[in-house]
C-alpha cells in the first residue's frame, strides 16, 4: 500500500517528541544539578552572544546619534554644572583622604585587615531584555575580563546584585531584586545586623526575620556588612521606605528602596572579590600585628 | 529537482533570528509583560507551512538557543517548543483550513500551554501578567501570518 493517509501518524514523529522530551530532562538536570557543567554552558552561551549583541545595537545607536546631536547651549551647561560637581567633589576628598590615612594607621594598630578601597572594573550592561520575572541583566564583560561568578556588581549609587554565570564575553547578573537574592546588611545608624531580600518587583526590597522591637526606622540607609564573604562592606544597599507591624506575626514588614538605579544605569562596576582582598592584605596585617605584640 | 525542496532554508533561520531579536530589545515596563512571543509565533507558522523544513527537533534547536539567550534553565523552552511543534505538525493539515481567527485560537491555546509548562518548571510565582504574552500573540498572529506568507511566496520557500 502506497497510499500516502491524509493525516499521517507517523510513528517517527511521537519517536521525535520522545528523544526531544529525554534529551531536555538531561540538559535541564545537568543545568541545574550539576556544577562542572557550568562551563560547557559558558561556551554554548558564547555562542549565542552575536545576538544578543545585535539586539542592543538600536538602542545604542539611537544614543549614538543623540550624543552627536545634542546642542552646544546643553554641552555648555551641562560642563558648568559638572564643573561645580567637581569642585565640591574635589573639596570633599581632600577631608577624604586624610580621614582615609588616618583610618588605616588606627586599624593597623588594631591589627585587623581591611581596605578602604576596592578595585573596581567598569562594564557596560547591554540593552536587552531578558524574562522579566528573573531579574536579570547582562555585562558585556566575561571570563577574558577577568569576571568572575560571585563577583559583586555596583553602579555609581550602589549595590546592584552579583555575578551568577560567566561566558567568554559577558556575564549575566542576578539583581537583588530577584526574589531568590538575598544579602546581609547592616543598619548604617546602630549597626543592626539584617539580611535583605529581593521582591519581585523594579527598586523594591525587603528586610526578612526582624522582630517588632528591632531598632530600625523609616529612612535609616542599609549598607552591605561584608558578612558572609560575597559583598565587601560599606557599599549603600538601600533605604528603608516604610514599615508595619502587623499583628500575629513575629516579625515587622520592612520595605526598602534600592539605592542603585536597578532600571536605568547602564554602566556598572565589577568589585574584585572580597575573599582575594582578605588573602593579599592579611599577610602583612598579621606581621603588624606581631610587631605591636612584641 | 532536489534544489528545489531545500530551497529558502536561509529565509527560515532569518526570520527566526529576527524573531529572537525582537524578543530581546529592550521596551519600557509598563509594556514589556505584554511582549508577543515572537519565536513560538515564526515557528508555528513555518512548521504549518512547511512541516517538511521545520519539525520537532528544529523546534528544540531553536528553544535551548533562546534558553541561552534568556538565561533561564537550559531544556524548558527547547522542551516547549518542540511540544508546541509536535502539537502543529499532528494537525497542520486542519490548521491550514482554519480562517485566520480560528487559527489565531490555536495559536492562543498553544502559547497558554508553553506558558503553563514554564511556569511548572520554573520557581517563581502565579502573577497576574500571566497569559498576557498569550493574549498579544494572539493578536498579532494575522499581521505575522501575512508577513511570513508573503515571504514565503516571494522567496519560494518550500
Amino acid at each position: 500500500m502506497i497510499i500516502k493517509p491524509l493525516f499521517s501518524n507517523d510513528p517517527s514523529l511521537n519517536l521525535r517528541l520522545l528523544l526531544a522530551l529525554i534529551a531536555s530532562t538531561v540538559l535541564f538536570f545537568l543545568d541545574t544539578r550539576l556544577n562542572s557543567f557550568a562551563s560547557v554552558r559558558s561556551n554554548l552561551s558564547a555562542a549565542v552572544y552575536p545576538i544578543q549583541a545585535a539586539a542592543s545595537l538600536p538602542r545604542n545607536a539611537v544614543d549614538w546619534f543623540s550624543d552627536f546631536f545634542v546642542g552646544r547651549q546643553e554641552l555648555k551647561e551641562k560642563n558648568a554644572e559638572l564643573e561645580v560637581t567637581n569642585l565640591l567633589n574635589n573639596q570633599r576628598l581632600q577631608k577624604l583622604e586624610d580621614l582615609e590615612r588616618e583610618n588605616l594607621r588606627l586599624r593597623e594598630l588594631l591589627g585587623s585587615s581591611f581596605r578602604l578601597r576596592d578595585r573596581v572594573k567598569v562594564a557596560e550592561i547591554l540593552t536587552i531584555d531578558l524574562d522579566p520575572f528573573s531579574q536579570q541583566v547582562v555585562i558585556n564583560k566575561g571570563e577574558r575580563d577577568g569576571v568572575h561568578v560571585g563577583q559583586a556588581v555596583l553602579d555609581a549609587q550602589g549595590v546592584m546584585g552579583q555575578v551568577v554565570r560567566v561566558s567568554a564575553f559577558s556575564s549575566y547578573v542576578v539583581l537583588l531584586t530577584n526574589p531568590n537574592h538575598a544579602i546581609p546588611v547592616q543598619v548604617n545608624r546602630n549597626g543592626l545586623r539584617a539580611i535583605v531580600t529581593g521582591k519581585g518587583l523594579a527598586e523594591s526590597l525587603g528586610v526578612d526575620y526582624l522582630p517588632h522591637n528591632a531598632d530600625i526606622r523609616v529612612g535609616d540607609l542599609l549598607v552591605t556588612s561584608g558578612l558572609g564573604g560575597r559583598f565587601p562592606s560599606g557599599y549603600p544597599v538601600g533605604i528603608v521606605e516604610s514599615i508595619a507591624y502587623p499583628q500575629g506575626k513575629a516579625f515587622s514588614e520592612v520595605r526598602v528602596k534600592s539605592s542603585a538605579h536597578l532600571s536605568t544605569s547602564r554602566e556598572v562596576l565589577l568589585v574584585l572579590n572580597a575573599t582575594n582582598i582578605d588573602a593579599e592584605i592579611a599577610p602583612s596585617a598579621n606581621k603588624l600585628g606581631d610587631e605591636i605584640d612584641q | 529537482m532536489i534544489n528545489k525542496t531545500s530551497q529558502g532554508g536561509s529565509i527560515i533561520v532569518m526570520s527566526l533570528l529576527v524573531a529572537m531579536i525582537l524578543m530581546l530589545m529592550p521596551l519600557p515596563d509598563s509594556v514589556r509583560l505584554v511582549r508577543p512571543e515572537w519565536v513560538v509565533l515564526v515557528l508555528i507558522y513555518w512548521t504549518m507551512a512547511a512541516p517538511q523544513r521545520v519539525g520537532v527537533g528544529y523546534a528544540w534547536l531553536v528553544g535551548l538557543v533562546m534558553d541561552l539567550l534568556m538565561g533561564g534553565p537550559l531544556g524548558v523552552l527547547a522542551f516547549s517548543y518542540a511540544l508546541i511543534c509536535y502539537i502543529v505538525m499532528l494537525t497542520h493539515l486542519q490548521i491550514r483550513q482554519y480562517p485566520i481567527w480560528q487559527q489565531a485560537m490555536s495559536v492562543f491555546s498553544l502559547i497558554l500551554l508553553m506558558q503553563m509548562i514554564f511556569l511548572l518548571l520554573t520557581p517563581l510565582s502565579l502573577d497576574l501578567s500571566f497569559g498576557l504574552p498569550a493574549l498579544s500573540s494572539t493578536l498579532l498572529w494575522p499581521v505575522t501570518y501575512a508577513v511570513l506568507r508573503s515571504l514565503r511566496r516571494t522567496f519560494h520557500v518550500s
